[in-house]
Formats: C-alpha cells, structure tokens, sequence
C-alpha cells in the first residue's frame, strides 16, 4: 500500500526549491534523495524543502530528512524548510533537526530571509 | 441517550504492509474527534499511532502482509487508551528506549532508527507494552483529552455524549 510522493525541483530568487507533495514515509526516501542529489550536482547552495501543509511525515521520512541534512553538512548547503504543519514544526523542533535546518512557516519567508542574508 | 463514563470499543485489523498504518491512523482520529480532541491533540494522536503501526508491521510481524496488527481504540470520556497487537513473529520490543542524538547520527556516531518509539513516549501520557497471552507482543498507550487550559480531562466530562448529540440530532 504504497503511495507516491510527488518531487519536484524548481529555482527562484537563488534558492532551489523541493516541492514535496504526499507523504513522507519509508516510500518517498528515493524521490527525495533523487531530487537532493541533482539539485546538489547543479550547484545548489540555498536548498529549500516545501512541503504541503497537510501531508503526513512519519519517522522513516524524518530520518531521511537527517540523512539530507547530514550530506548537506559535507557540502556546505544551507537548508531551510517550509510548509509544515504546527504539529510537524513541534516534531522537528522536538527531534533536533531545526539546530540544522532552519524552519519558516511560508516559501516566501524563507525566500525573504535568504535574500535579506544576502 | 448514551449515559456518561461508558465506554466505546473500536476494533481495527490492518494487514502487516507497510501503509496500512493510515489506516489505523485514521480511525483513532475520527475516535477522538468525537471525544472532542482538539485538532493540535488529534495530530499527535495520529503521529503516535501511525509508528506504533510501524514498529507492529515491521518489527512484530516482519512486514508480513498475511499476518495482522490489531489496534483497539477504547474511548472514554477523558482519554483513548490504544492497543496495538502483532503476532509478535519479529525480534523483541526494545527494554528501554533512547533519546535520539541527531548529532551523533549526523557525525556518523550513532545509527538512525528508534526514533518512532521515542516520539511516541514525547507525545502520549502513557505508552508501555504489555504481555500476550497468546504470545505475540501487545503495545499499550493512554492519551488524555486535554481541556481548554491545556489540562488532561477528568472522568468527570462528558464531551462524547455532547459531540453524539450534535452530530445526531
């Protein structure tokens, strides 16, 4: 009973934007990974992951997510992630992935934010 | 009229595949939207579900889709008590269950895995697991309603029989 995520990579105002839609489960870890590595063998520098409010992110998606994160370290990229639900902003905060990611509730604040840091 | 302090059973049997956890997500969240759980409680009450599912599906049944997790919702008027049961065909469930530490997974220290058990403990107000009589493992957690002052509800509200008659009429 597997379902597909939707991936897919746009760039805008610097940044290259993840567009995640469905759930991130055990299912979704190739997509995501897919999308980071070509974003990252196109010279992203300024990776944001969107995901769609009410999409559900278990704990097999959250350690893909540290797996992200922990590549992301190697190759000096900034992550930021947007789109998450109240509950899911908790959980991230609660695991310690924000001390790596930073959190904004809108595509458009972390846009802004990258473009004031700048 | 449903009297007070009476008690609704729920009974979900889920195949042991991976996604079927939505499944029993879903029901506990219907369950307790009828309890009168906030909609901020019902998301953790689904995130606790869904990797109680998980851990049931691949550790206590080897991802077998011919084998069942059973998960039983027992609502009252102040909490859900949810039990998740496997045939208990995979390893033991763990003695105790360790913080994550996401740095040290990140240097490469530490392995990744454990954390569903762990956020499970974060989020309900009891979890433990239980013996089987019929030898497979049995995962128990206790999750209050909380009230608008964020305390968890008595056994003296009555919010079931409230939402019954709204919905009802």
């Amino acid at each position: 009973m597997s379902e597909e995520i939707q991936v897919t990579i746009r760039f805008e105002k610097g940044a290259t934007i993840i567009d995640l839609a469905g759930d991130v489960t055990t299912f979704a870890e190739e997509a995501i990974d897919k999308a980071y590595q070509t974003a990252s063998s196109d010279g992203a520098h300024n990776i944001i992951f969107n995901f769609r409010q009410n999409d559900y992110i278990n704990s097999a998606g959250i350690a893909i997510l540290i797996g992200i994160v922990t590549e992301a370290r190697k190759r000096d990229q900034r992550l930021l992630m947007t789109g998450l639900s109240n509950h899911f902003q908790k959980i991230f905060r609660m695991v310690g992935l924000t001390q790596y990611a930073d959190l904004y509730p809108t595509l458009e604040e972390a846009l802004d934010a990258l473009e004031k840091a700048t | 009229m449903i009297p007070p302090h009476t008690s609704r059973v729920v009974e979900v049997k889920i195949p042991s595949e991976l996604g079927y956890e939505r499944v029993a997500r879903e029901a506990a969240a219907s369950v307790a939207r009828r309890l009168g759980f906030s909609p901020e409680r019902i998301e953790e009450l689904k995130t606790a579900v869904a990797e109680a599912c998980t851990n049931a599906i691949r550790h206590g049944s080897k991802s077998d889709a011919r084998m069942k997790v059973v998960v039983v919702l027992t609502a009252d008027d102040a909490k859900l008590d949810i039990l998740v049961k496997d045939p208990g065909a995979g390893e033991a469930p763990p003695n105790q269950v360790i913080a994550p530490d996401i740095q040290a997974q990140i240097e490469g220290r530490s392995p990744t895995g454990g954390l569903g058990l762990w956020l499970i403990r974060q989020i309900v107000d009891q979890a433990y697991f239980e013996e089987n009589e019929d030898g497979g493992h049995q995962f128990r957690m206790i999750i209050y309603r909380l009230t608008d002052d964020g305390q968890p509800a008595s056994e003296d509200s009555h919010p079931v029989q409230a939402n019954l008659e709204n919905s009802n009429p």
